[in-house]
């Protein structure tokens, strides 16, 4: 352990990582509770990232790390508790202190400047690499097709792919279809990206393209929440390393303090069995 | 070990393996069915041809009646018109039922409740009667004035009626068969689609029924070549000039119903063909990007690898990305996505 601050227990926010520091919050989560029914799945978490961090979320399955990821871009909705994404709340608005629900444009708004990465992919079917990257440009920016296929072409590149522009997701390898559904959410130019455990549905020998492209990505000063089983990339591309476990935050910090001297003994048990 | 074994041996170190030549297995059962098969066929064909009484010669004569003819044209007309109502309806009706609205989902499963539980036949005679409830249908403003008028009470006018008897009732199964096609699209796509921003009725139009269309088409061709028998009804309205109602009219004037019974039956088989070979095209387009995998261009240098017996390892396109299929990759590679 290098300083106590830095393995602060429980739902403390983590002390932003010495690059960041000064930068400002781009996602702030506070107080957030979420039932599924009678199921008390998030149970008050709090937590920030700053501008250009990348933040890591691990645990076991159902420790409501890909809920609440989920309820940043409100793809679920959140029972208490309040999340901003630069400065704006997400999914209300709050007016003589109540709260209001967004419109569903106010909500699609929100949305476009925040990028998503499922673990299944969520290619759409019946369209190739290329036009699913140049869907939402053209039909929620408005871009005109030259321009949109010329910047998808670009982010194919860029994910090593401009030779499979015209593949349908069928003709694609899961590591490919992740790539370009990566290429589609950076398309809309979002100051968020989340990935939701982006290499658990490849093939092992496929993880490792996944991985390079998003450490690209963080390169480029990309603001990203990662859920992911991947120790390794937590270690080598994160700067905060969160660990929850039954809905809520058990410890939080520098990737390599945490994985190396973790505080709590359920974040010890739980490492021990993915190293 | 043998000389030959050895040979084969040899062959094999060197790389080409023996491949093997085997007997195949004998199916005796499937000679004697052709054979119990052609001999009816046979039969069959022997009747048609001796029997008189199927009077050949009347049939030659009425196939191309002008009455017929037209007859033909007026069934098209139904099915095509009336499918059409129904499917526009069906589209509604299954978006109603996936809506947020309470008042929409019910409203939709009242109407397929409705037209789904009384038989068509009793539908087209309502149709037909409607023109006595309200002999003159007028377009204006609600309680005012009437722009435009239509005398439904005109006998001729049956052609409405008859569509929209057929229409609506055909919409209540249509209907079923879009919100089965609506379900069947993952729900992951909805989600991606709303990820980046995109609203409901686009996601709809755009990203689900595309995908829906798949599954929906087949059912849709099915219940098309069934309203195109199902026009046969239209009498009920009463509208007289269909293909059935046309040939049993010639059929009671001159007094040879089994020939013009089969001028009508060649003339439905006829369009049913037609309609099956539209419904292909259809299901081809929309299977795009699932059963209609079209070829892509393949890296020939890479293809030509893969033909030389690349193992499929490390014969990428230099993505980094290995990629199953080996040898046989020389279209594009498909893989298991989980879809």
């Amino acid at each position: 352990m290098s300083t106590p601050a830095q393995t602060t227990p429980n739902s403390q926010p983590a002390p932003a990582p010495a690059s960041l520091r000064g930068a400002k919050d781009l996602v702030r989560i506070e107080g957030v509770h979420k039932y599924f029914g009678e199921h008390h799945v998030l149970r008050g978490i709090d937590m920030t990232v700053k501008q250009g961090e990348v933040s890591v979320l691990i645990g076991p399955s159902g420790s409501g790390k890909s809920t609440l990821l989920r309820c940043v871009n409100h793809l679920e909705t959140i029972s208490a508790g309040r999340i901003w994404v630069n400065d704006e709340l997400i999914g209300y608005r709050e007016r003589a202190g109540k709260l209001h629900e967004l419109h569903v444009k106010e909500i699609a708004a929100q949305r476009r400047n925040i990028g998503m990465v499922f673990q299944r992919f969520n290619l759409f079917g019946h369209k190739t690499a290329l036009e699913n990257i140049i869907e939402a440009p053209i039909q929620v920016k408005g871009q005109d097709k030259a321009t949109a296929k010329k910047r998808a072409l670009e982010l194919l590149d860029r994910v090593g792919l401009s030779e499979r522009a015209n593949h349908y997701p069928a003709q694609l390898s899961g590591g490919q279809q992740q790539r370009v559904a990566i290429a589609r959410a950076l398309a809309m130019d979002p100051e968020l990206m989340l990935f939701d455990e982006p290499t658990s549905a490849l093939d092992p020998e496929l993880v490792g393209d996944v991985l390079n492209v998003m450490k690209d990505l963080a390169k480029s000063g990309m603001t990203m929440v990662v859920v992911t089983h991947e120790i390794g990339f937590a270690r080598e591309v994160g700067d905060t390393l969160t660990f929850m476990d039954g809905g809520v935050v058990v410890e939080s910090g520098n990737p390599r303090d945490v994985i190396a001297n973790p505080q709590h003994e359920r974040t010890r048990s739980f490492l021990s069995k993915v190293l | 070990m043998t000389a030959r074994q050895a040979e084969t041996a040899e062959a094999t170190k060197s790389g080409a393996p023996e491949l093997i030549k085997a007997v195949p297995v004998r199916h005796p059962g499937r000679w004697v069915a052709a054979a119990i098969i052609l001999i009816l066929a046979a039969l069959a064909v022997q009747s048609l041809a001796t029997n008189p009484r199927f009077g050949w010669g009347t049939v030659a004569a009425y196939i191309l009646d002008v009455n017929i003819v037209r007859g033909v044209g007026w069934t098209l007309l139904l099915t095509v018109l009336s499918m059409l109502i129904a499917i526009i309806l069906a589209i509604v009706l299954a978006f109603m039922r996936q809506s947020d609205n309470p008042i929409l989902r019910w409203s939709s499963w009242f109407w397929v409740w409705f037209f789904r539980g009384t038989p068509v036949y009793t539908q087209l005679i309502f149709w037909g009667l409607v023109t006595v409830l309200y002999p003159t249908i007028s377009l204006g403003i609600p309680f005012g004035p009437a722009l435009a008028t239509y005398i439904l009470s005109d006998p001729t006018k049956g052609f409405i009626p008859a569509i929209l008897g057929l229409g609506l009732n055909e919409s209540a199964y249509l209907a079923e068969i879009f919100r089965a096609g609506l379900k069947s699209v993952d729900k992951g796509q909805v989600e991606a689609a709303e990820a980046l921003g995109m609203r409901g009725t686009k996601i709809m139009w755009r990203i689900v029924l595309p995908q829906a269309m798949r599954v929906i088409v087949p059912p849709t061709g099915n219940e098309t070549i069934g309203m195109l028998k199902t026009t046969s009804l239209v009498l009920a309205v009463p509208f007289t000039l269909d293909l059935t109602f046309v040939s049993n009219a010639l059929a009671n004037r001159t007094y040879q119903p089994i020939p013009l019974l089969i001028v009508a039956a060649a003339w439905y088989l006829l369009v049913t063909s037609i309609l099956m070979v539209g419904q292909h095209y259809i299901e081809k387009y929309y299977g795009k990007g699932v059963d209609n995998l079209v070829p892509a261009a393949v890296n020939p240098a890479a293809a030509k690898a893969a033909a030389a017996g690349g193992t499929g390892a490390g014969s990428d396109l230099g993505t980094g990305t290995t990629i199953p299929g080996g040898p046989t990759a020389a279209g594009p590679t498909i893989e298991e996505s989980g879809r």
